[in-house]
This record gives C-alpha cells, sequence and structure tokens, in this order.
C-alpha cells in the first residue's frame, strides 16, 4: 500500500491533508469505482460469512448461523482418507504445468502471430486457434476416447493398419498426465495468447518504428522490445493464477479419466475430483464448504507470499 | 491504507454475517383452516407448487393438461397446481439445491428414501412434520390407504411423520441381465431359459464364437462401475442390500438373510462370494466379453441391444417389460428376449421399498393444508388421476375396449409426451395397464409375488452423522478398487480383494458396522421384532 | 507495416519462417478435432458405436440435429436470450470495467491500492457454491431470474486488474492534458482515454463475451427449469447430459429414450453451440491492430 510505485513524479501524498478534502478532490474517481466496489460487495463480500457453514453440521431448519458448531469435524474426511498429501501434489503439480508451459506457449505464439504479415492468414489462424476453447469438457472426453480407445480408437484403428501393436492407452497411468496437460495446453493456448497478442499492440508502435529504422531484425525486436513489454502482463497473470493453483480443472480431469477407471487415479486424481467421486452419494454442503475453505486458504496463503516475493524484487508490479 | 481495507472487509464481513444469520429465524407458524364445524375453510384461492423430477416438456402438453385438472382443483378445493421440475442434467446438485434455499413457495416435494435422500432432508428439517390429525383432516383417502396396509411406520423419524409413502404401486425395480432368448437356446441352454450365473458363461461365449460383429456384453462401465458384482453376490449368497446407506456409488451394506435381516456384514469384506466373482470377472475379461476399456465407455448399451449389436444389458424388471421386450420384439423379431434377475437360482428377490417414492410437504409451504388436500386428490380422485398421469383423453391418451391405456393415432412419443412426472402418489386402484407393455408383464409380477419377500429396512433412519468421515474415507477405497475387480482388471484379484479389506479396514469399517448395527438393533426394537 | 518487407534480413525471414509454420501446424491441431466433431454430427450413431469417428461422416444422416432443433421455438428463444445476455453483459460490463481500471492506475488516486486489494482479494476469499447461492437466491431473491445470471458474470476481479494494467501504458499526459482544459475525471476518461483502449476493450470486452456465451453453471443453479426459455449453452448442455442421465436415474421406470442418439447428438449440438460465436472474433480482431501512439493524440 506504499506509494513508492509512483514513478510519474506526481504522486500526492493523502495522508498529510485531511481525508474530508482528499474525499472531495477525488470524488469524481470515486464515483466512478462504485458499480464495481458495489458488485463485490453484493455479490463476493456478503456472502463471505457464510463459509462458517464449514464447520457447522448444517441443516435446512437453524440455517448457517444457527446450525451446531462442529469445529474441524467437516475436514476430518479429507485427512482419514489418507490421500491428502498425493491429491495436494498432484493438483499443486498439474497446475504448475499448465501456467508455466500454458503461459510461455501462449507468449510464443502471440509473438509469432504478431510476425505474421498476411492479414487473412492471421485473421483465419486466430479464429481457428480459438476454437477448441469453446469444446466443453464433456466433448472433449468423447473426442479424447474416440481416438484413443483400444478397440475403436483413432490412434488404434491406424496402428492396426500400419501393422503394429495397438496400445491399451486407458489403462496405462503412466501418459496420462501428458494427455491431460496436451488437452489443457491445446484448450487454452489460443484464448490465453489474446491476452499476450493484446499487450503487443499496446507496445507504442514509433518505438518499433524506430527500431526497425536502425536496422533491428525481428529477432533483435522480439528480444529487446516486445517480450520486456510483456512482463507485467506475465506477472499478473501469474499472481492470478497462483490464486488458484489449489483449485483444479474439474471438468477437463473429470471427462477425460472418468468415475471409474482406478488404474489411473494415481497419476490423475485431484482434490475436485476426489470429492466429486467420495462425495456423490452425500448431500453434504457442509463438507464441500469444507474443501473449498481448504483449497482457498492454500491459495490465500501463497499468493500473499509471491506479492510480497515480487514486491521485494520490482514494486511496480506487485499486485497490492 | 492496509487500515482501511481491514476496516472496509470486517464491515462487509458484518453486514453479510448479519444478513446471513436471519436464515435462523425464518420460523414457520402453522395456521389451522378448520373452522368451528370441522369444515376446512377454502375461501382463499392458492397456487400449490410440486418439486418432480424430469426433464420439462416444452410441447404444451403438460399446460393443457394442468389448465383442465386445475378446473376440477379450484371447484374441489379452490386451488391450482404448478409444477416446478428438476432435470435430469445434474439432478442431485440442483434437487439439493432446491431445498437449501429454503423457497417458501414450494409445497409438495417429490422424494425417496432410496434415491432422493428423504431421510437426510428429514434429519436437516427441509420437510414439515405431518400430524395424523392434518393428514386424517386434508388427505383422508390417502391416509385410509397407508394405514389399510400400516406403512405410517415407515415414514416416521423420532415418532413423527414426515412423508407420505407411494405404497401403493407395484413396481418390481430388482435387477438382472436382460438376453436374447433365440442366441441363448442356439448355444445349448435348454429352452434358452437362462437360470444361474454360470450359464451367462455359456452364453456370452457363444456369442462370442459365433457373432464375430457382436460385443456380448458392450457394458457402458463408466456410469455402471460396479459392473455385475452385485448381481453375483445376490444370487449366490442370502445378503440382502440395505437400502439407502450406499458407499459412495456401492450398495456396500448389506443384511446377513431374510431369516436374520437385523445382523449387519459386508460380503466385500467377511464372505468368499467376493473372491468368486471376481474370479469370473477376471475369466469374462480375458475372453473379451466386454470392450478393452470398458471403464471409460459410456455409450447406450440398449440401443445396441435393440440393434442387435450387443447380446445383454442390464436393468431392473420393470424396464423389462415396459420397454426392452417390448421393443426387442418389434426391432429384432424373434429374438425372444428375457431376463434374468439376480437370485434367481436362490429366490434372494425383495420386493421394493415402500418409500421408493413418496410425497413430503416442505417445511417452508405457506399452505401445507391445500397441499395435502391437492394432493389427495391427485392420488385418489379419478378424472384428476388420469389428467396427472395419462393427461386428456382422446388427445394424449385413449382406452381401448378391453380396458387398457393406448394413445391415439398419430401419438408420438418423442414429441407428445405428457412429462409430467408424478411419481409421488400413483394408486394401482387407478392404473391402466399400458398396452405398450409386454404381454406377459402380469405373469411376471404375479411369478415374483410368490417368492419376493418384503424388503426389510422400509423404515430404517440411519445416523451417518458419527461416521461421516469413515464412510468417506471407505468410499474412496471401493472406488479404488471395485470397477477394476468387476471388470477383470486385476490380473491376482484375490491378493486386491485383500488388499482392498485391509485398506477398508484401516478406514474405519469396524466403526462405522457397529454404528450401523446399533441402529439396526434400534430399529428391529421400534417395528417390534 | 508491409514496406518493411523489401528489406528483410536474413534473421527475419528465418523468425518470419517458423512463424508461418508453428501457427500452421497449431491452427491444424486445432482444427482437426473440430472437423472430427462436424463428421461425427453427421454420422450414424451405429456405426460410430462401433467404428469410432472418422474425418468423413459414416453413414450420413440428419438424424442429431433433427433431434436438436425439435423443438425450433425452444432452441431459438434460447440463442435470443443468450445473445440479449451478452450482448448487455458485455457493453455494461466493459464501460465499468474501464472506467474502474482507468481510476485504479491513476497515480494520483490514493485508494487506488486499497480499492485494487478490495477486488483482487475476491479471487483469493471466495464464499463458496452453498453461501453464495443461499445469499443470492434467498436474500437477494433472485433465484429463478435471468438477473442472477446476468449480474454474477457482469465482471470479474481479473478484467479489472488486467485493463488497470493496460490502461497504465496510456501516458499520464493525455490525462494532464485534459486537466488543464478543465475537464473533470470522467469527462477525461470517456472522450480522451476511452477511445485509447481499443486494444484492451477488445480484450476484455471479448472475454466478457465469451463468458457469457459459454455459461450454463449459473443458469443450472438459480434458473432450472424456472424459466421458458434457457439460455444456449444450459439448454444444449441438459441435452447432452440427459440421454446419460436418463439411464442411470434409478427412477428409470417412468421414463423411455428409445431412439436417442448420444454421441452424434452431443457432436450436433456442440456445433450448433459454438457455430455463431467463432464469428465474434474476426469482427473484435480489426482493433488489435491499431497500438496506442502517442503521436497521435499530440499530432
Amino acid at each position: 500500500m506504499k506509494e513508492k510505485g509512483s514513478n510519474q513524479g506526481v504522486a500526492v501524498k493523502p495522508h498529510k491533508k485531511p481525508l474530508g478534502k482528499v474525499i472531495r478532490d477525488n470524488k469524481v474517481l470515486m464515483l466512478m469505482c462504485l458499480p464495481a466496489v458495489l458488485f463485490f460487495i453484493v455479490f463476493a463480500y456478503c456472502p463471505m460469512p457464510g463459509v462458517y457453514i464449514a464447520f457447522t453440521n448444517y441443516n435446512f431448519r437453524d440455517g448457517i448461523f444457527g446450525s451446531p458448531f462442529v469445529g474441524f469435524k467437516n475436514f476430518e474426511f479429507l485427512i482419514k482418507s489418507g490421500q491428502l498429501w498425493l491429491l495436494t501434489k498432484n493438483t499443486i503439480l498439474y497446475n504448475l504445468a499448465f501456467i508455466i508451459l500454458g503461459n510461455i506457449l501462449q507468449i510464443m505464439l502471440a509473438i509469432m502471430v504478431n510476425e505474421i504479415r498476411c492479414t487473412w492468414f492471421k485473421k483465419v489462424s486466430q479464429t481457428i486457434m480459438f476454437l477448441p476453447y469453446f469444446i466443453s469438457a464433456v466433448l472433449i472426453g468423447v473426442l479424447a476416447f474416440n481416438i484413443l480407445n483400444f478397440d475403436t480408437g483413432a490412434l488404434n484403428t491406424l496402428i492396426r493398419e500400419t501393422g503394429g501393436n495397438p496400445i491399451k492407452i486407458y489403462s496405462m497411468a503412466g501418459i496420462w498426465p501428458f494427455i491431460i496437460l496436451l488437452c489443457n495446453i491445446w484448450q487454452q493456448t489460443g484464448y490465453g495468447s489474446i491476452v499476450y497478442f493484446a499487450s503487443i499492440c499496446g507496445i507504442d508502435s514509433q518505438i518499433i518504428e524506430a527500431a526497425e529504422v536502425d536496422g533491428a531484425t525481428s529477432w533483435q525486436r522480439i528480444i529487446y522490445i516486445i517480450l520486456p513489454s510483456l512482463k507485467p502482463t506475465f506477472i499478473i497473470l501469474m499472481l492470478f493464477a497462483l490464486g488458484g493453483i489449489m483449485k483444479g480443472n474439474f471438468g477437463l480431469f473429470y471427462n477425460l479419466v472418468g468415475p471409474s477407471n482406478s488404474q489411473l487415479f494415481p497419476a490423475t486424481d485431484i482434490i475436485e475430483t476426489f470429492v466429486f467421486r467420495t462425495m456423490m452419494n452425500q448431500n453434504n454442503f457442509a463438507t464441500s464448504s469444507a474443501v473449498g475453505l481448504y483449497q482457498s486458504m492454500f491459495g490465500l496463503i501463497l499468493v500473499m507470499f509471491s506479492n510480497w516475493v515480487v514486491k521485494k524484487i520490482d514494486p511496480d508490479y506487485a499486485l497490492f | 491504507m492496509r487500515k482501511h481495507v481491514g476496516k472496509r472487509i470486517a464491515a462487509a464481513l458484518l453486514a453479510g454475517a448479519m444478513a446471513m444469520s436471519l436464515v435462523a429465524c425464518g420460523g414457520k407458524k402453522s395456521n389451522s383452516t378448520i373452522g368451528a364445524d370441522g369444515k376446512v375453510d377454502t375461501s382463499k384461492h392458492e397456487v400449490i407448487n410440486m418439486l418432480v423430477l424430469g426433464d420439462k416438456p416444452s410441447n404444451g402438453r403438460c399446460e393443457a393438461m394442468l389448465e383442465k385438472l386445475n378446473g376440477i382443483l379450484k371447484e374441489k378445493v379452490n386451488a391450482e397446481l404448478k409444477l416446478t421440475y428438476v432435470e435430469w442434467a445434474d439432478w442431485q446438485t440442483q434437487y439439493n439445491v432446491q431445498l437449501l434455499s429454503g423457497d417458501k413457495s414450494l409445497d409438495i416435494i417429490t422424494t425417496a428414501t432410496d434415491w432422493l435422500y428423504a431421510w437426510e432432508n428429514t434429519q436437516k428439517g427441509a420437510f414439515l412434520p405431518l400430524s395424523e390429525d392434518m393428514l386424517k383432516a386434508y388427505a383422508p383417502k390417502t391416509y385410509d390407504q397407508v394405514s389399510s396396509m400400516d406403512d405410517w411406520k415407515y415414514c416416521k423419524y423420532q415418532d413423527q411423520i414426515y412423508f407420505i409413502p407411494e405404497d401403493h404401486y407395484t413396481q418390481y425395480t430388482n435387477h438382472g441381465l436382460f438376453y436374447r432368448g433365440d442366441w441363448a437356446k442356439e448355444s445349448g441352454i435348454e429352452n434358452g431359459d437362462i437360470k444361474e450365473v454360470e450359464q451367462l458363461d455359456t452364453y456370452f461365449q457363444w456369442i462370442k464364437d459365433n457373432k464375430p460383429e457382436v460385443i456380448p456384453w458392450d457394458a457402458a462401465g463408466k456410469n455402471l462401475s460396479g459392473g455385475l458384482l452385485g448381481g453375483y453376490i445376490n444370487s449366490k449368497s442370502d445378503n440382502i442390500v440395505i437400502p439407502s446407506i450406499n458407499v459412495g456409488n456401492y450398495e456396500f451394506w448389506m443384511g446377513v438373510s431374510k431369516d436374520d435381516p437385523f445382523t449387519v456384514t459386508s460380503p466385500y469384506m467377511e464372505s468368499n462370494v467376493i473372491y468368486d466373482a471376481s474370479e469370473l470377472m477376471l475369466k469374462w475379461n480375458k475372453s473379451g466379453f466386454w470392450r478393452e476399456d470398458v471403464l471409460n465407455y459410456d455409450g447406450d448399451t440398449r440401443e445396441e441391444m435393440f440393434a442387435g449389436t450387443t447380446g445383454a444389458d442390464e436393468h431392473h424388471s420393470m424396464t423389462f417389460y415396459s420397454q426392452i421386450r417390448p421393443n426387442m420384439d418389434r426391432k429384432q423379431s424373434g429374438s425372444d428376449a428375457k431376463m434374468y434377475w439376480w437370485g434367481m437360482e436362490n429366490n434372494n428377490v425383495s420386493k421394493p421399498l415402500k418409500t421408493h417414492g413418496a410425497a413430503a410437504i416442505s417445511a417452508n409451504s405457506q399452505h401445507p393444508e391445500r397441499a395435502l388436500m391437492v394432493y389427495d386428490l391427485l392420488r385418489n380422485d379419478e378424472a384428476c388421476y388420469r389428467l396427472i398421469n395419462y393427461g386428456i383423453e382422446g388427445v394424449d391418451y385413449v382406452i381401448t375396449s378391453d380396458g387398457k391405456l393406448d394413445h391415439p393415432e398419430g401419438w408420438d412419443k418423442s414429441k407428445d409426451s405428457l412429462d409430467s412426472n408424478f411419481w409421488c402418489g400413483r394408486n394401482d386402484d387407478l392404473e391402466i395397464q399400458d398396452v405398450q407393455w409386454w404381454g406377459g408383464t402380469k405373469d411376471m409380477i404375479d411369478h415374483y409375488n410368490t417368492f419376493a419377500y418384503d424388503n426389510p429396512y422400509t423404515g430404517l433412519v440411519v445416523d451417518k452423522n458419527s461416521v461421516e468421515a469413515e464412510m468417506s474415507a471407505m468410499s474412496s477405497v471401493l472406488a479404488e478398487y471395485i470397477p477394476q475387480l468387476a471388470y477383470g482388471k486385476y490380473a491376482d484379484p484375490k491378493a486386491a480383494i485383500d488388499e482392498m479389506r485391509e485398506k477398508l479396514k484401516a478406514a474405519g469399517y469396524d466403526k462405522v458396522k457397529e454404528s450401523l448395527q446399533k441402529n439396526m438393533d434400534d430399529y428391529k426394537k421400534s417395528i417390534g421384532k | 507495416m508491409k514496406k518493411n518487407g523489401v528489406k528483410m534480413t536474413a534473421s527475419t525471414a528465418v523468425v518470419r519462417t517458423i512463424s508461418y509454420l508453428c501457427v500452421t501446424m497449431f491452427s491444424l491441431m486445432c482444427l482437426l478435432p473440430f472437423l472430427l466433431m462436424i463428421s461425427a454430427s453427421f454420422s450414424n450413431e451405429g456405426i460410430i458405436s462401433r467404428e469410432g469417428f472418422g474425418l468423413i461422416p459414416k453413414g450420413f444422416t440428419l438424424t442429431a440435429y433433427s433431434w436438436v432443433f425439435r423443438y425450433p421455438k425452444m432452441i431459438l428463444g434460447s440463442y435470443m436470450v443468450t445473445i440479449v445476455m451478452t450482448v448487455c453483459g458485455t457493453v455494461i460490463g466493459l464501460f465499468i470495467i474501464a472506467m474502474t481500471g482507468y481510476a485504479l492506475q491513476r497515480q494520483d488516486f490514493p485508494f487506488r491500492n486499497a480499492l485494487s486489494f478490495f477486488i483482487y482479494f475476491t479471487t483469493l476469499f471466495t464464499a463458496g457454491m452453498a453461501p453464495t447461492y443461499i445469499w443470492v437466491s434467498r436474500y437477494l431473491n433472485l433465484k429463478g431470474s435471468y438477473l442472477a445470471v446476468f449480474l454474477q458474470l457482469l465482471m470479474t476481479p481479473w478484467l479489472i486488474i488486467l485493463m488497470k494494467n493496460f490502461a497504465k501504458s496510456v501516458p499520464f499526459e493525455i490525462t494532464e492534458s485534459g486537466k488543464m482544459d478543465g475537464a473533470d475525471d470522467f469527462r477525461i476518461f470517456s472522450s480522451l482515454i476511452f477511445p485509447m483502449l481499443k486494444p484492451a476493450l477488445a480484450t476484455v470486452g471479448l472475454f466478457l463475451a465469451l463468458g457469457y456465451w459459454n455459461e450454463w453453471y449459473n443458469s443450472m443453479l438459480y434458473l432450472g427449469s424456472a424459466v421458458t426459455y434457457k439460455p444456449l449453452q444450459y439448454y444444449l448442455y441438459n441435452i447432452i447430459n440427459t440421454a446419460a442421465q436418463l439411464k442411470n436415474s434409478m427412477a428409470g421406470a417412468a421414463i423411455t429414450i428409445t431412439d436417442l442418439p448420444s454421441n452424434t447428438l452431443k457432436m450436433a449440438t456442440a456445433v450448433v453451440a459454438t457455430g455463431p460465436i467463432i464469428f465474434l472474433y474476426p469482427f473484435v480482431q480489426k482493433y488489435f491492430i491499431t497500438g496506442i501512439t502517442i503521436g497521435a493524440v499530440k499530432g
């Protein structure tokens, strides 16, 4: 919350003025923020006290705050299952891979698209790369099964036709992390690269033109102008992604692996899929809220820490 | 600055907390509407909203029916009926959030003890307790009918009635395998009648050897993850499944036998039958009786059977006589579809639960009395019953000369169906036999009635609270082992079972069993046995 | 930019070639499964379940589409609802987000950090499904109302922070020049800054529009069957999931689902749901081409 970051030389020092004057001076800016602030109060902050439900034995009659308090009992099953560590590890590792690899590829793609000069090619290819984002996880599951399954899958049909031995992909736990990663990248890269692409478009075109006049090659332009200019976007994306590092892409995992193929679970189980499977018939809002709370707290701590680190290194890039 | 943020958040939290705590004081006051002369006051027009399960129809048939029905309801009890649908996509989440919101507009709620969380929702206070006086006054016919079968005791929680059972409606929902009589005969089975599990082996093997285009049983293991294990146990042991206390997806807890139903056990833990079952499944998997990737397959086995590309399908008796047989006769004529039901060899078949369908009144209903009156009409008044179940005569259905139910010329199921989904108060006295159903339906039901025993657990309420964590832990163990055992994916099933048993013990099997046994003892006492 | 083509150096040529190659390859990777889907949607269910999908429809049929359009009134209504929500939501949301984003990056706005944190905090800590549901349906009384879906998608912290970051790249001199002309902050924003944020507006607007278009979860929770016309994705989600759900339903007996295509139906619904929105991108894309130039403003 410090003003250190401002390098424009116009920083005001609010704490020296009386609050009333500060408010009067910034009346318009505050009004401009009002709709958004109201929105978050109503839809995000008001329901928050409800997380108390995770510590109760919830019943409809008494409501959230009237139901008996049971402490950490709703968290117990996570620990009792003996899988908490495996699940936490899987969730984090998958997410790290998604975030890091995903962002690198998104940046690369945005830069490459930017290098393309043929307008119609640019339009068509970007539209196509957008397509996977629209395919719901249910359908990705169906498509994957139709490509990978043993009896009729496209891949194994091809292998059989060329005289090879078909592969039992759905019994090989080891390759599923790669399949899941691939699907995630396939789905997110085109969509994610939009942010980077927009950032590249936001670069002052005079700088680029000047560089070109000076005879800089594409490569030099990318390294010295474009990449550094993407840094703030990259860091923000990172910080947002870290907040959700304990939350998995349930739809993708669930639809690719399914609820029954336990041969693959050790390599593909994340917190969400596990909870969904165990809680399926239990109709228990309190327990699912407990899991949500566990994930939130983890993300919260992680982001606070990362932001602190970012701030140490370069306060300009810190989120808060 | 940071302080400001803190304050702001604190303020917001507080505002929310105050609002949320209002949940606690939404108590409902029941106001009697019976006048001094014992007559029910219906001077005020009320809308009764009934929660049903099923996809909301959009062909206008249901609205037309409701308009007619409401004419009668208005005249008789000055009320009109409205239907709120919980649709099949994500129905579990939707059903539960409907109750979670404490919606004041809901009156009648379709529920069930075995698949719609009736006891859980009772314990959580979603339903209004129904006093016998209330039932007598507002739903007298229903009250008499249920009393005559002495079934109210099955709907009681802490000595209060919480829902009305659909107890006078015959539907056999015992599971089994549907197969083709013609192929069974060719495979050398006498008359093509499969009478025991072992003969399934012969049948499947014959298909494998003689019908290269056909998968013997193209199981959709993605959804049917327990495979045939439960069925095998049913046929090869006397254990009876205790409903509504599944561990995860599996019917895990059982009573020892129909003669000793109140001793809790689990064949998955304590019997050798599971060894035999999984050995057989290993053999079937090796023989290729289902797909290699069965655990990820979710195709439509039933359609495939109709199309002649698979030799078997798994579901319950009612599906057999209402769908399988009529469809197979039409689409695969001469196929002579039959059903091998689990428990055929040892007559281990229980009659369906009397609370497989039930009607509850919402705890937040603003006019429970009128809701009961409407329900009583829907269940017992012939005109109302036919409207809500079959629609408008002449348009949605016709009565054939021999008194059966048929549809008028040009009626198309996919476009014209009524879909009112009234599953909480059907009544055999007013049911009309569907002409589309298999002709042998009555014989099949009569046959079941000769040996099937009453489900001994109809009124059992299990208090899962103290063992919820253990149950969850167990369910995660089962989710790991059962699918692979059921489809023969372990090379050494015996070792896998032993490993599973160890893990189940570690997860708290004994504690859960003990708590369950205690529940069972109390239940046994309460029903006077 | 084409003018540089003439004196392209070898290094630039290499970079360009690699770019074309990679983009083409990745595009193909994205396109193939989609073609597979389209082909499957025109295929015969029976053949597909035996032989799997192919790039050319197997046993060409329109059955799946005739199922999707079984009630044309319903699906057209769904289109309307979704289009209206998408357009209104994007316009309103975009304006609020841009306004907030601009205010939050103003170096001379003393509350910017506090407010940024106030907004960002909601991504770190959320109430979760049950409390939010109770709050929205019971206290805001929005159950069964399109507003429950519309309002909740209006903005996300992520989009506001993204906008804030984009707005940072607009030189502060522009704001100052506006101030010198005596304009108030809102006027500066609406007449000077807003037009300069084109790439940012295009990006955020695109995300908002996609959010509205792809929404089904809130519809499932808050609308259910209470409205006649469901938002498109929820309507189709129902079609996709119903086939499988019906069979598992333990009430089974009361329903029959004969003749229902399952896999081909899923594919056809996906094609129908995706069709219109993919035309949005080329339309938005033109805003990406021009970047911010100080020169343009100064000159």
